[in-house]
């Protein structure tokens, strides 16, 4: 496993060569301070209607957690959503591209250390995204009194969400040596896994798929259920073990389709 | 030190390499020629291990590149027929990071990448971003991460093809050189395939003609060319020998 490190500093230092990590940085911050900005008018705005109407009950209920940095979270982890592929869709794609791959499969490391290494590279990266993230509920600290564990939380959940963009970004990314298909495949595998819980809400809602265990199943898969527990600062082993579960599911699959070079 | 037994690799039905068998022993080099499509990058993909055979196996100083591979692929440097480059690192970043995965150890990954770039005359484009670089150069990097872990067995996959006259003779040098150190050099055996014939009379003591996915010749130039041929002569009979051959075998199966 020594050479880990190895493919994941060469990758994270590719990344900064490219523009790449430069347009992801700066759009990224770009949408966070917008985000955060229209959730904080929204709920100064609405704080001010209710007072306005002496709507005292509801008044008493509103906080910071759950009105302004929740929400955030939630949009922010929808933006994840189509700016991890641009991060994964190199990982592999560009060395079937390149030829590399033939350095790499011919020299004396496992593919392992090459998924893993590359794995790591691009959630470090993600890291980065959540670090900036986390500026922003910092500033709510200065000025007012949210909880810091739901906060944190929060964070922990969009990392989760990141890291399993990462893993199935890089999966679209080993089974092709475009870019560009890696990203448009990658793009739409997440948005269906985020969006696999409306569809058991539609389920639920009546119609034989309600009824059957098979919505339970379609909901238990979407990224959006467990990430909203967590965003409402319920850290349960059940939403953790999802996480690690997509994340390993998702590696293995990379680890076969890169594999499959030698099978052909 | 290279030894190919029985090697064979087949797609389905389409056979790529029919049981080719050969051993090169220390400091030789060896031409491998043969026409397009005949096998020549499939075998040395196989040799490399970045190939399983689907018969057969390679034995490369001593370890076998299916029992043992870590150890197999440890001792080869490839030249796949494009370079293995990355156009974004510069040359000394990208022979490091090469070097480390080729497990030389880390204090010394600093001198083996001060080597590689000497003998490759490299030492003055060290800082200059691959993708910038001409052909020829990209070229010598490609062997320049070949020989990075002084490997006792050089694999080359057509070294020369798509260069201008002078880079051709240079890269020629380069690997003659590499078989023949000077002093304190590793002495590295090499196999080079082509199909550009002057090459192989220019660099190679011995030929391997592979035709059909069949060794179809194996022996030292001197004796190929000492009735006067030229190789291109023997080239040309064996290829068409063998297909004379397979018209044979066809008309007898039938």
């Amino acid at each position: 496993m020594k050479h880990v490190g190895t493919i994941a500093r060469r990758e994270i230092s590719s990344l900064f060569v490219s523009p790449v990590a430069y347009v992801v940085l700066t759009l990224f911050s770009v949408l966070a301070g917008f985000f955060f900005l229209s959730s904080v008018l929204q709920f100064s705005e609405y704080v001010s209607r209710l007072q306005q109407f002496q709507v005292l009950d509801q008044l008493k209920e509103l906080n910071l957690n759950d009105h302004v940095i929740a929400p955030f979270y939630g949009v922010m982890s929808v933006v994840l959503l189509f700016l991890v592929p641009g991060i994964t869709m190199g990982l592999f794609a560009s060395e079937s591209a390149n030829g590399t791959d033939e350095l790499l499969l011919t020299s004396p490391l496992t593919i392992w250390e090459i998924v893993l290494g590359k794995f790591l590279a691009a959630s470090g990266f993600v890291l980065l995204l959540v670090v900036l993230v986390s500026l922003f509920p910092g500033i709510l600290f200065a000025y007012g009194d949210p909880e810091i564990e739901k906060t944190v939380s929060g964070l922990l959940g969009l990392l989760l969400v990141g890291l399993t963009y990462v893993a199935i970004g890089g999966f679209a990314s080993s089974v092709t040596s475009s870019q560009v298909i890696a990203f448009v495949l990658s793009f739409v595998m997440l948005l269906l896994l985020w969006m696999l819980s409306f569809l058991a809400d539609l389920g639920a809602a009546g119609g034989p798929v309600g009824q059957s265990g098979v919505a339970g199943f379609v909901r238990w898969l979407s990224t959006a259920e467990h990430f909203q527990r967590l965003s409402q600062g319920i850290i349960s082993t059940a939403d953790l073990a999802y996480f690690g579960t997509m994340i390993g599911t998702f590696l293995l699959l990379t680890k076969a389709a890169v594999e499959s070079v030698r099978w052909r | 030190m290279i030894e190919a037994r029985h090697i064979s690799k087949r797609y389905g039905d389409l056979v790529a390499v029919d049981d080719v068998s050969f051993s090169v022993a220390m400091g030789e080099v060896v031409g491998f020629l043969g026409p397009n499509g005949a096998g020549k990058t499939t075998t040395m993909r196989i040799l490399t291990g970045f190939l399983p055979a689907t018969d057969g196996t390679a034995v490369i100083a001593g370890h076998d590149m299916f029992e043992d591979p870590l150890a197999a692929r440890r001792s080869v440097g490839y030249l796949p027929e494009t370079p293995p480059l990355y156009p974004e690192m510069d040359v000394q970043g990208y022979l490091s990071f090469v070097a480390r995965l080729k497990d030389v150890p880390r204090k010394q990954v600093r001198e083996a990448v001060e080597r590689a770039l000497e003998r490759c005359g490299l030492a003055h484009v060290r800082r200059r971003v691959i993708g910038m670089l001409s052909k020829g150069y990209r070229q010598r990097v490609g062997i320049a991460q070949a020989i990075v872990h002084s490997p006792p067995v050089l694999i080359l996959d057509e070294p020369t093809v798509g260069l201008d006259p002078t880079q051709i003779r240079e890269i020629r040098a380069l690997v003659a050189d590499l078989a023949a150190p000077k002093q304190g050099e590793v002495q590295h055996t090499v196999i080079l395939s082509t199909h550009i014939l002057p090459e192989v009379e220019a660099i190679c003591r011995r030929v391997i003609l592979i035709h059909r996915g069949r060794k179809v010749l194996d022996s030292p130039l001197g004796e190929l060319t000492a009735g006067g041929r030229s190789l291109e002569q023997v080239f040309a009979q064996e290829t068409s020998r063998d297909l004379a051959h397979a018209i044979v075998d066809e008309a007898a199966g039938a």
